[in-house]
């Protein structure tokens, strides 16, 4: 799924040729798919962690609230938008 | 860390 709107039920997970790699010459972690790659900011890379095909976004997000100390709700909708603009890139699988 | 908005930027 890439063109319908993403909800926190859904389950994300990285799609076959597409890997968490960290580049030592510009010493940030990167997100590299088929012909493109996204540098990632340390938040972008947490939430990276944590999607492993099994939970979905609300489970992921309650994680990241508990661990950042901030509010869920606020931490749910960063993270459906950060994922939704990964999956129109098909950098991420949701289901 | 605090959390902020989780960003990617293209590598060009």
């Amino acid at each position: 799924m890439t063109g319908a709107a993403v909800t926190a039920s859904d389950r994300p997970c990285l799609p076959r040729g597409v890997r968490l790699h960290y580049d030592a010459v510009r010493e940030t972690p990167v997100l590299l798919g088929p012909e493109i790659a996204l540098m990632l900011d340390p938040i972008g890379k947490a939430v990276l962690d944590e999607v492993d095909g099994a939970r979905d976004i609300a489970a992921i997000s309650e994680d990241l609230a508990r661990r950042y100390d901030a509010p869920r709700d606020m931490i749910e909708a960063d993270v459906i938008e950060f994922l939704q603009g990964l999956a129109v890139r098909r950098l991420v699988d949701l289901s | 860390m605090t959390w902020s908005k989780p960003k990617a930027l293209e590598v060009k």
